[in-house]
């Protein structure tokens, strides 16, 4: 009675054992034919190509186009050969009735024949990598180019300021994240704040820009006015508005 | 110690060819052993401003693809015996150059030339970026004209990041130098043209030379005779002066060499430019 009744709340408390339904991804290896010499070459240099990517991924054997593969020991040296190769065979599908007591009779089980999936999608769910640790937050780093930014080039100072000790040609761009400063001719764009800092200046000796641009407020070289000093400037943000101004 | 020199400029039509064929002669001239490659395939032209397109029989691109040897399709120019010309495909395209065919044909040249000319097609593609790889020096060809500037502009930092030399990354670069053809000094005078100044400022590298816009120029592509090898014209004399100053002599800057017996009147109105 005593006893009974432990056992009851037991049962309530704690359950020894839960059933549930669970889907999960295998992958199915196709034979088409006897597995020969050729076939594990193959097999061999497939498994090369990514060798992570299989190591003891759960496999059902495809029995679909082998036909003949129907003996218990054949089953078995196949299955003994794949988990040589860290490959996990648990079952067969799409067998034949004499094939299916084959494999029981080989320890593996029949499965109903289910639906392919391209593989990628596969490795995606069986290989994820594990979440990188949080980045440490990135110290500010300054870009000096001692050379003229030629027409075409693009140079990103994604961390800080970029610092160009030359001219930037009409058709190069110069970003930053922080301010830009042009010991030269500025001539082709100049994007400063990129990462929404409107207190990042632009800098530069001569001024014949075809954009400015801070925090994504810009201006065109077509509507700079003709007023606009063109030595010695700095561009910055006034509110809303993109200032120009002189330094002398 | 031979040295790679690529005459190229992005734009087309600025004298890649015709500053190929004179500069490749006016250093055989002096004596140095020199070829000129065509690495424009498919549009073969050297060859015919140098005059030698009857005597073509084996092409770079047979050489690259080990169907002729590099002996059999060098041809030897017949005014200048130090002179040589690789002239390349007119029936194959750019995709048949490879990195490793034109490093192995550049490498057996070297050891037997002091001078390899290489004359880029125009654009930035695979032909282009195949006839800049692997040089020492560049000699960028530029017109007084805004697009021409710009895409000698793109070039020159293509030559400075994707170059061999550059690709090394211990700060090694080609050497790069500016020759400005199809110079008018009148038409530069009256702004119709951009100055050299103006060029010089932007581009930001070493005048190798002016060439005047001249007649003798399109004569002498016609007839199939390296500029250089008319010592009469105005752009003749520019081009071996510019011949010098790549091999390294100090030969002052005339913009227009040719035009030294001028009156009176003509030399104050020159004094503007």
């Amino acid at each position: 009675m005593q006893s009974g009744k432990s056992a009851a709340q037991t049962v309530a408390t704690v359950k020894p054992l839960q059933i549930r339904g669970r889907t999960f991804t295998a992958i199915a290896l196709h034979l088409s034919g006897w597995p020969d010499r050729a076939f594990f070459e193959a097999l061999e240099a497939r498994l090369n190509q990514t060798p992570l990517f299989f190591d003891n991924a759960p496999l059902v054997i495809d029995l679909e186009q082998a036909e003949g593969l129907d003996s218990a020991e054949a089953l078995m040296h196949l299955t003994a050969e794949l988990r040589r190769r860290k490959l996990s065979v648990f079952g067969i599908q799409s067998g034949t009735p004499a094939q299916a007591r084959a494999a029981a009779e080989a320890g593996l089980i029949s499965l109903p024949s289910g639906r392919d999936v391209a593989l990628e999608r596969v490795s995606r769910q069986g290989s994820r990598p594990q979440p990188a640790p949080a980045p440490a937050p990135k110290e500010p780093a300054n870009l000096m180019v001692t050379q003229p930014v030629r027409s075409g080039q693009t140079v990103f100072a994604d961390r800080g300021d970029l610092i160009v000790i030359g001219s930037v040609s009409s058709g190069a761009e110069v970003i930053a994240a922080g301010n830009i400063h042009i010991y030269g001719r500025l001539r082709g764009r100049a994007l400063a704040g990129v990462n929404g800092d409107t207190a990042a200046r632009i800098f530069c000796h001569a001024l014949d820009a075809e954009l400015l641009a801070i925090a994504g407020l810009y201006r065109t070289s077509e509507n700079l006015g003709a007023d606009t000093p063109r030595q010695y400037v700095q561009v910055y943000l006034q509110g809303e508005v993109l200032r120009i101004e002189s330094l002398k | 110690m031979s040295k790679v020199i690529v005459v190229t400029s992005g734009k087309g039509g600025v004298g890649k060819t015709t500053s190929s064929a004179a500069i490749g002669a006016g250093l055989a001239m002096r004596g140095h052993k020199t070829v000129v490659i065509d690495f424009d395939v498919g549009l073969r032209n050297l060859d015919m401003i140098m005059g030698c397109e009857r005597r073509v029989v084996f092409d770079f691109i047979n050489v690259i693809q080990g169907d002729a040897k590099l002996k059999q399709a060098l041809i030897k120019d017949r005014r200048l015996e130090n002179l040589h010309v690789l002239p390349t495909s007119q029936t194959r395209d750019k995709d048949a150059l490879t990195k490793e065919g034109v490093k192995a044909v550049l490498d057996e040249l070297r050891e037997e030339f002091d001078y390899i000319v290489c004359d880029s097609p125009a654009g930035i593609e695979r032909g282009a970026h195949l006839a800049m790889y692997y040089a020492d020096e560049a000699v960028v060809v530029t017109n007084p004209e805004v697009s021409s500037v710009r895409d000698s502009d793109r070039v020159l930092g293509l030559l400075n990041s994707k170059s061999a030399l550059a690709e090394k990354g211990d700060g090694s670069a080609v050497k790069a130098q500016l020759l400005l053809t199809r110079f008018d000094q009148n038409r530069s005078a009256n702004g119709e043209m951009m100055s050299v100044e103006d060029v010089l400022e932007i581009l930001a590298i070493p005048l190798l030379g002016i060439i005047p816009e001249s007649t003798s120029v399109l004569k002498a592509s016609n007839e199939g005779t390296p500029v250089s090898l008319d010592e009469r014209s105005p752009a003749g004399k520019a081009y071996i002066d510019a011949v010098g100053r790549l091999v390294g002599e100090q030969i002052e800057m005339r913009i227009n060499p040719g035009e030294q017996r001028r009156g009176f009147f003509q030399r104050l109105l020159g004094r503007t430019a």
